[in-house]
């Protein structure tokens, strides 16, 4: 240990240029891979949880980018109609979140209210860390079963009650906790697999037809952007689209599942390989130049080097050193990259923004210690490229009397 | 071929050989060809003695050097050393051996600039292990007293004069006593000064404590102050 210090401590960190070199090379190449392996890690999470939309008779409703929105058009009477076609003619699964509201809750977030209908329920199959699943049959005027975020069950336990001004019909409503999401529980984008939105400190409510008679105008009108239609064809699916067109003057697209598949397939795994094309490449160009940037420092302390091994250095234990060396400067920037994540993820404490607040060591989650072990594993790669390709060079000159005339 | 010239024999005195060295042939590459040095090369060395080796640039003083003080293996041959047979030794014994048994005397060039005449001097003592213990500050104080570097201990390399750290490098090399001194050019850049004080220095431990001296050198007064002067000639 003696040695390990009075190397790197009197000759290592005398080429100071080197060491930072060595520091902001090994940065670049782990934050590019950290980056890479986690948006790699959270899109697939985004395909494992969209895998039911990718069956036969399913359509996703999607608001195409040409459509003119014109609010002016769009009233009560026209939304009843179209959700009354739809409770007419289709199965269909409804989701929207984003309504935000102030209860009392002990980490002081803004809660989101998420509305869902009974055939999403079912699809999404969400997993409960307490209580039980919600009951869509519920009495509109009484208390209304409602699933919360984890971060919110020791303010409203399994059983207790929530009152508040609900903002979708207008009026006071009575929430009972009928169960606690499991932690982390999230939900990704259909369009962008690789963003989330974290159930933390969400409010899921069963919104049953009766409920959905007394929403206002928002709930049914966001709820038809990504509104899935299940058991359908391409011709009831054209029909619909005419129905909305017709009573709210927008323009939906409806993708299948081939569509869906080529959509995914085009833009993400596309966007996916390519990324780990230009991570690959990117991590081949930072190996090559720390390469350099180590054999530029052997060059500069051969003469150091040469002396300490004259008087009892050993070749295996200047391996261990540089192994340790590298070591360390990886595990400092694995500390960098530690720091980054953690100070993003609990930035969302801070900021209070509850639907990207995650629980964990400073709020990382499973995909971000996955991605710091990827980021290790590529540490250890290049390591290993690095010092020996440090001690080719030392053992090629090769190390003797002649180097110190 | 080289060739072995003895100017002084130890014929009839009895002595312990603590150098027995053979090599068939070393082959030193260079970046346009490879070269074969010390073709046949034999030496035998007795504690104790002073020995010189001279010759022109390129025969492999230098790489002879390298051999003896355990640096290089890359050779064609047998080495044994202190009755040890060196060719199979694993490459931390070597370091050790290095450490203990070999002092290196260089040039005034062979410190390191970023640390202190005194950590330059004390470098080997780092590398010693449980040896270190037998190692007390007097030993190093006297041998700093006897080389006279005591006032540049704190100084950098940088900041001495070619004679003061021509004397650190010989401090280092003689701090751990060791039993054999390979010395490489020492006083190729010093005034005369400096050089006779860096070879009465030498000399000086060959008296007191018996210390193998094997001088690679070029000055031919030097050389004849050892008991033996080996000249290696060009491989024809």
């Amino acid at each position: 240990m003696k040695i390990f210090r009075f190397i790197v401590s009197k000759i290592f960190l005398r080429k100071a240029i080197l060491g930072i070199g060595m520091i902001l090379l090994l940065c670049m190449a782990n934050y590019i891979t950290f980056a890479a392996a986690r948006s790699i890690l959270s899109t697939f999470q985004g395909y494992q949880e969209t895998k039911y939309i990718n069956q036969e008779g399913i359509y996703i409703a999607n608001l195409d980018p040409e459509s003119h929105m014109d609010m002016g058009l769009i009233n009560e009477n026209g939304t009843h109609a179209v959700y009354d076609y739809l409770n007419n003619n289709f199965n269909y699964a409804f989701y929207t979140d984003g309504f935000i509201v102030s209860i009392p809750n002990t980490d002081d977030m803004d809660i989101s209210l998420g509305y869902m209908n009974e055939e999403y329920y079912k699809l999404n199959q969400f997993e409960l860390s307490q209580g039980a699943d919600v009951d869509f049959n519920y009495q509109f005027d009484g208390e209304i079963p409602v699933l919360i975020g984890k971060g919110l069950s020791t303010t409203y336990p399994v059983g207790s009650t929530i009152k508040m001004e609900e903002s979708v019909l207008g009026r006071s409503i009575t929430l009972k906790v009928q169960g606690v999401l499991k932690q982390n529980a999230y939900h990704s984008n259909y369009y962008a697999l690789n963003s989330k939105t974290y159930y933390n400190f969400s409010i899921l409510v069963p919104v049953n037809e009766e409920f959905m008679n007394h929403a206002n105008i928002d709930l049914r009108l966001n709820g038809l952007m990504d509104i899935t239609i299940l058991q359908s064809t391409k011709e009831q699916i054209a029909d619909l689209g005419e129905v909305i067109k017709d009573n709210l003057g927008l323009i939906f697209n409806f993708f299948s599942q081939q569509e869906n598949y080529d959509y995914f397939n085009e833009y993400y795994l596309h966007a996916l390989k390519i990324i780990c094309i230009i991570t690959f490449i990117l991590l081949v160009v930072i190996t090559c130049l720390s390469v350099w940037n180590a054999l530029v420092g052997v060059r500069l302390m051969l003469k150091d080097f040469t002396i300490n091994l004259l008087v009892g250095l050993s070749y295996s234990k200047l391996k261990k050193i540089f192994y340790g060396y590298f070591g360390i400067l990886s595990f400092i920037n694995l500390i960098v990259i530690f720091i980054i994540t953690a100070f993003d993820r609990y930035g969302c404490w801070l900021r209070k923004d509850a639907t990207f607040a995650t629980y964990g060591l400073f709020g990382l989650i499973g995909m971000d210690w996955l991605a710091l072990l990827l980021v290790a594993a590529s540490d250890i790669l290049i390591g290993v490229i690095v010092v020996e390709s440090m001690l080719w060079k030392i053992k090629k000159i090769p190390i003797s009397l002649g180097v110190l005339q | 071929m080289e060739n072995q010239k003895n100017s002084n024999f130890l014929g009839g005195v009895t002595m312990t050989k603590i150098i027995d060295l053979s090599v068939k042939e070393k082959i030193y590459e260079s970046k346009k060809a490879q070269i074969s040095i010390l073709n046949d090369f034999k030496l035998e060395v007795a504690d104790g003695e002073k020995i010189a080796i001279v010759g022109e640039s390129g025969v492999g003083k230098s790489s002879l050097l390298n051999i003896i003080g355990l640096i290089d293996r890359n050779y064609n041959g047998e080495y044994t050393l202190l009755g040890s047979l060196t060719n199979n030794l694993h490459t931390n014994e070597l370091a050790q051996w290095r450490n203990q048994k070999i002092g290196f005397i260089l040039q005034e060039s062979a410190l390191i600039n970023s640390l202190t005449i005194e950590d330059n001097i004390k470098l080997p003592l780092l590398y010693a292990g449980s040896e270190k213990k037998e190692f007390k500050i007097e030993d190093f104080e006297s041998v700093v007293d006897a080389i006279g570097i005591k006032p540049i201990l704190k100084k950098k390399p940088l900041e001495c004069s070619g004679g003061e750290k021509a004397r650190a490098v010989f401090a280092r090399g003689i701090i751990m006593k060791p039993q054999i001194i390979l010395a490489d050019e020492p006083t190729a850049s010093l005034d005369m000064e400096n050089r006779e004080r860096i070879v009465t220095l030498l000399f000086k431990m060959n008296k007191e404590f018996n210390t193998t001296i094997i001088t690679v050198t070029h000055d031919l007064e030097i050389a004849n102050r050892h008991d033996r002067i080996i000249q290696l000639e060009r491989s024809k």
